[in-house]
């Protein structure tokens, strides 16, 4: 017969690897974090472009040229993929942080400020008008 | 008709790990978690282990895992899941025996962020609050206790030291009160390192709240205090 202090012996549960694998919305979650890691490839391109414009105009030919691979297009794609993504979840985040206006306002609101800053981006590098 | 519940039981004289038992139980359209769990402990097997009282969502006694989401028992029906439904402690709490969790963490961590209105005011007059200043917390303000979106929360199952979801909801609710003077005494606790920067957004908290109070967003809101605070605190002289 254990005495009165050892009597009770709680059961620790142990919270394993995988606890992201239980249901879907940790996995949305944990793909919500993942979307650095095409990100992290995107700035070492960007990196690595600026860099190579420094050593001279064959490096930067020579850098043109990777990019233009089908892989890192790919790569590339999927980044874009990501981002989109991310800013999804950021948006929808946002407006619980700082309730300002209704959320769907504020939802809306991002993302017609995503589309103008691309579209002055892209007037900006004569891509468009 | 009847459904399979099956109930991951834990005897702490005799078992090592929680095991799970199957029992048969009948139902209709109102039967809910609780009732089930009630139904096996008269009927079928007097040993099962569980917390409830008020049987209508504000005691906050009877969180459960069902089929591994956090769940109050009595707002949980029986109708709404398949065949088979899964049973078991709130996650991240010690079982003490079959569903009953040791809530303790919890209960210190809420004690932490002083969860009461502190007014040094030698005013004897009643505080007085107009609609405006009393919508600023009140949707903070209804938190039962239940724990299940510590439960929900894998940054607390990581690191148990962290404040947690409902501590500072709380925390916020006492903070955003025009009749409180608190505020003071519970940003350290918010600040530090197991406060509101603990918490990673995973929102899954707030999916689970039975009295959906956002409590990921009382915790992010409590980032922007936090911040606050600091810049405050670095341009004081």
């Amino acid at each position: 017969m254990p005495d009165s202090a050892g009597a009770r012996r709680p059961y620790l549960q142990p919270l394993s690897r995988s606890w992201w694998l239980k249901h879907s919305f940790f996995l949305r979650y944990m793909l919500r974090e993942a979307t650095v890691l095409p990100l992290l490839f995107f700035c070492g391109c960007l990196l690595a472009g600026l860099y190579s414009l420094a050593q001279g105009e064959s490096q930067y030919q020579s850098w043109l040229a990777f990019m233009a691979q089908p892989w890192v297009i790919a790569l590339n794609a999927l980044l874009l993929l990501a981002s989109f993504y991310h800013a999804k979840t950021f948006f929808e985040l946002f407006p619980r942080v700082m309730p300002l206006l209704p959320a769907p306002l504020m939802i809306a609101g991002q993302w017609l400020g995503t589309i103008a800053v691309a579209l002055l981006l892209l007037w900006l590098f004569g891509a468009i008008g | 008709m009847e459904k399979t519940i099956i109930i991951q039981r834990y005897n702490p004289e005799q078992d090592q790990a929680p095991s799970a038992e199957r029992y048969q139980v009948p139902f209709d359209h109102s039967t809910s978690v609780l009732d089930a769990l009630l139904y096996i402990q008269q009927q079928l097997d007097p040993t099962l282990a569980f917390r409830w009282s008020c049987r209508m969502a504000i005691c906050g006694s009877c969180g459960v895992m069902v089929n591994k989401i956090p769940k109050l028992g009595c707002k949980t029906f029986l109708r709404d899941y398949p065949a088979e439904l899964t049973i078991s402690a709130l996650d991240h709490f010690p079982i003490e025996k079959d569903l009953i969790s040791d809530m303790a963490v919890f209960l210190d961590h809420l004690q932490a962020v002083k969860p009461y209105l502190i007014n040094d005011s030698k005013n004897t007059e009643p505080h007085r609050q107009t609609p405006a200043q009393l919508k600023k917390y009140q949707k903070f303000s209804s938190c039962i206790n239940c724990g299940l979106c510590y439960a929900a929360c894998p940054q607390f199952g990581l690191n148990p030291e962290f404040l947690g979801p409902a501590a500072i909801v709380t925390a916020q609710r006492y903070n955003l009160d025009s009749r409180d003077q608190g505020k003071a005494q519970r940003m350290p606790q918010l600040n530090g390192k197991n406060g509101v920067w603990a918490c990673t957004f995973v929102g899954f908290c707030a999916d689970v709240c039975p009295k959906h109070l956002d409590p990921a967003a009382a915790v992010n809101q409590g980032k922007v205090a936090s911040a606050t605070d600091m810049l405050i605190s670095i341009f004081k002289p």
